[in-house]
């Protein structure tokens, strides 16, 4: 009863930090830095009309993660899965778009079960908005939302505040200006699929280049209602030249004072003795390591 | 993060992994303690470090150590290294408004099972408010981490034995440490294999 | 206790999404029309050119936005919910004033975390066409016209000079018509195209007037090239 108390966490944040970390804030230079996904984001909606193709959305974004100045991640994924039919890239706090997107993805399926049907991209859309209202700007989601349902294509962006527009072609992030200025250049209606492909890889591709905070790979997802069509680092303009020579180190380089190594081979020897009820004092068990902590005081033992 | 110093470092090496940490526990600039180890064990194969603020140090490391014995219990099993990263992720974001001054450090080698008879080694690190990432190569953090970062940038190279992981694990730590006013003081490398696990104390500068 | 003062649009969340407006409802002998720029910017980037700030409550009730992004969706969505439930339980729709005083209660009640600065208009069979103005630190304020959002500060003067009483549908049109477009000209957070809405009790009509073909006036006389008084070359005054 008590380790049913103890255990089952309150849902929702736990807040029981905040005055100290204010304290804290106070007297040390500052608090550290979240990861935040400086970042390109796109969407744009393609097909239908004259194209002759089956109307989608196709969603782009870079692979950089940051940590103030630092790198804090190469190749991250930005396009997170919410259904089968949607997606949705985050921009902003790195933390929450990805708890965002998956506590709402989370909520989609069991929609999706009692109702009987997939959810709509409005009904995500609306989630998502909904939370992130009643968080006033604090969970730091910067969204693009893109997936077809029953009534199409459907393209929006969420912003952290809770405010949501609905465009054919949208950019957000640090590189949304770099971006945006490809597809006010470059849209056009009723794309191919290929040509919709090609414009948001343009429209990354300046974000990549042209914006600090994002870099490294393109990212591309295409959802028409057929399926959704995963192109993970769809390009790859940035990959690092292979050495051609390296730095091994010579073994002994480096001075020890103290080692002690914990063997994880568990040998036994088994003698078979003959004839029920016989003594037992044939069969001979090395001691092994028992117990699952890794030993020493600081070991995870059950019993402590 | 300032306030008493440290930092951690793993690497993923051929069907082995290294996690490596100071030994430093400071007063900002003043140093308290060269016996701080920032690294603790979650089961046999599987590891983690824990650089930041000292009082959370303890504080998230017995919470974790309850939060696994239970699942150790109810599912009578191991918990594996992705698991052990979501549980530690999960618990940073409850306190999204409110963080453990932590960046944590997991490092550890997957057991063979049936689904998966050749898991990879497995290495991540989360901000202070839980967001995973999963490197191929190495992951680093704490005070030393953009000098970290650069040398292990440099020296890191793949399928390194354990002997050699152990010797570039060393080096990167050791040199960045050097030029981190507040991590240094000593440092301990444990190196993860299939069948044993080499827990070295590095022989290190002490200013 | 919070100061009517400390409630002013300058107020906004940091990095909050912001219709920096131009918006408009004028009455007419048998309906009303609605009017609003297409413009919603975070800091100096426009976040959206061709946004709707004509929202839908009910079938003849709609509202004009201005303020946060956010809080005007949020508030418009909750009185669109209460709209709905409001005629399942009574049968019928409520009229504009019920949609106008479920908006200032929100408003009212919420002052303090809201900026949302909402004008309700539409048709009912009570009272015909009618305006509402909910500024906003709350209040319910029935108008023959009303502008609001940060560009309607430069139209006041227009509007009081311009604006008669028993104008047809093609006046009234052409009145807000004009009006946003001087608002849009002079106001920076406002501009893109001009959105309407016609609503009578007969039908809900859209016009679109796209950014190029806004009603233009005088805009300054061109005079490149022109060699001033002195014999020196003067510059674009345009």
């Amino acid at each position: 009863m008590v380790s049913k108390a103890v255990e089952t966490p309150n849902a929702g944040f736990d807040f029981s930090n905040y005055a100290r970390n204010e304290f804290f804030g106070q007297r040390l230079q500052g608090i550290p830095k979240a990861t935040s996904t400086g970042t390109t984001i796109v969407g744009v909606i393609f097909g239908g009309g004259d194209s002759g193709e089956e109307p989608g959305v196709c969603l782009g974004a870079d692979t950089r993660a940051t940590g103030g100045p630092i790198v804090a991640d190469k190749n991250c994924e930005k396009i997170h899965y919410l259904t089968p039919q949607i997606r949705c890239c985050g921009a902003g706090t790195a933390a929450d778009t990805e708890f965002v997107t998956n506590l709402i993805s989370s909520n989609l399926e069991l929609h999706a079960l009692s109702q009987g049907r997939p959810a709509r991209v409005v009904t995500a859309m609306t989630m998502l908005k909904q939370y992130l209202f009643r968080y006033q700007g604090h969970v730091g989601a910067h969204l693009v939302l893109g997936g077809v349902d029953v009534t199409g294509p459907q393209l929006f962006t969420v912003h952290a505040h809770g405010s949501t527009d609905k465009l054919p072609y949208v950019t957000m992030g640090s590189g949304s200006l770099a971006a945006m200025a490809v597809f006010e250049s470059s849209f056009k209606e009723n794309m191919k699929r290929e040509e919709a492909i090609a414009l948001v890889s343009r429209a990354i591709r300046s974000g990549i280049f042209n914006d600090l905070g994002s870099g490294s790979n393109v990212d591309v997802a295409v959802i028409t209602k057929n399926g959704t069509e995963n192109l993970r680092n769809y390009e790859m303009p940035n990959e690092r030249g292979l050495k051609s020579r390296n730095y091994k180190f010579r073994r002994g380089t480096t001075a020890w004072t103290k080692e002690s190594i914990r063997s994880l081979i568990v040998s036994e020897e088994i003698k078979s003795t003959s004839g029920a009820g016989k003594d037992q004092g044939g069969v001979e068990v090395v001691p092994v390591p028992t117990g699952a902590g890794a030993g020493g005081e600081e070991g995870m033992e059950i019993d402590s | 993060m300032e306030n008493n110093g440290g930092s951690v470092v793993a690497m993923i090496g051929k069907d082995c992994v290294a996690i490596a940490s100071d030994l430093r526990l400071g007063n900002q600039a003043v140093g308290i303690a060269s016996n701080f180890d920032k690294v603790f064990p979650v089961n046999d194969k599987l590891y983690y470090g824990l650089p930041g603020l000292a009082t959370d140090v303890y504080t998230l490391k017995e919470h974790l150590r309850f939060r696994v014995n239970m699942y150790r219990m109810k599912e009578e099993r191991e918990i594996t290294p992705k698991t052990f990263t979501h549980l530690v992720s999960s618990t940073l974001y409850e306190k999204r408004f409110g963080p453990f001054f932590i960046e944590p450090v997991v490092a550890g080698l997957p057991t063979p099972t049936e689904l998966d008879p050749h898991p990879k080694p497995f290495i991540s690190t989360m901000d202070t408010i839980g967001c995973v990432t999963t490197p191929k190569d190495f992951a680093v953090a704490g005070t030393a981490a953009d000098k970290l970062y650069g040398v292990a940038e440099g020296l890191w190279e793949p399928d390194l034995e354990p002997e050699d992981l152990f010797e570039t694990v060393s080096q990167t730590l050791l040199n960045a440490v050097d030029r981190d006013a507040l991590s240094g003081w000593g440092a301990v490398v444990h190196i993860i294999t299939h069948d044993k696990v080499i827990t070295r104390t590095l022989r290190a500068r002490m200013d | 206790m919070a100061n009517i003062n400390s409630v002013d649009i300058s107020r906004l969340k940091n990095g909050e999404v912001n219709l920096g407006t131009s918006i408009m409802a004028v009455q007419f002998n048998g309906g009303v029309v609605i009017g609003a720029d297409s413009r919603t910017t975070t800091g100096a980037y426009i976040a959206n050119r061709v946004t709707d700030k004509l929202t839908h409550i009910h079938d003849r009730i709609y509202c004009c936005r201005s303020g946060s992004a956010a809080d005007t969706q949020a508030v418009a969505d909750v009185v669109h919910q209460h709209a709905q439930v409001y005629t399942s339980v009574y049968g019928a729709p409520p009229t504009v004033s019920t949609a106008a005083a479920l908006f200032e209660k929100m408003c009212y009640d919420n002052k303090d975390q809201l900026s949302a600065g909402i004008i309700v208009a539409g048709w009912d069979k009570e009272a015909g066409g009618s305006v509402y103005n909910i500024p906003l630190g709350g209040g319910m304020f029935q108008q023959p016209w009303a502008i609001g959002g940060s560009g309607s500060t430069y139209v006041y003067g227009y509007c009081d000079a311009t604006y008669r009483e028993g104008w047809n549908e093609q006046e009234t049109v052409e009145f807000v018509k004009n009006t946003l477009a001087l608002a849009m000209s002079r106001d920076g957070s406002s501009g893109g195209c001009i959105r309407m809405c016609v609503i009578t009790k007969d039908k809900v009509e859209r016009h679109f007037i796209p950014g190029n073909e806004l009603p233009r006036f005088w805009e300054g006389k061109e005079i490149i090239g022109s060699v001033g008084g002195n014999g020196q070359q003067i510059g674009v005054v345009a």
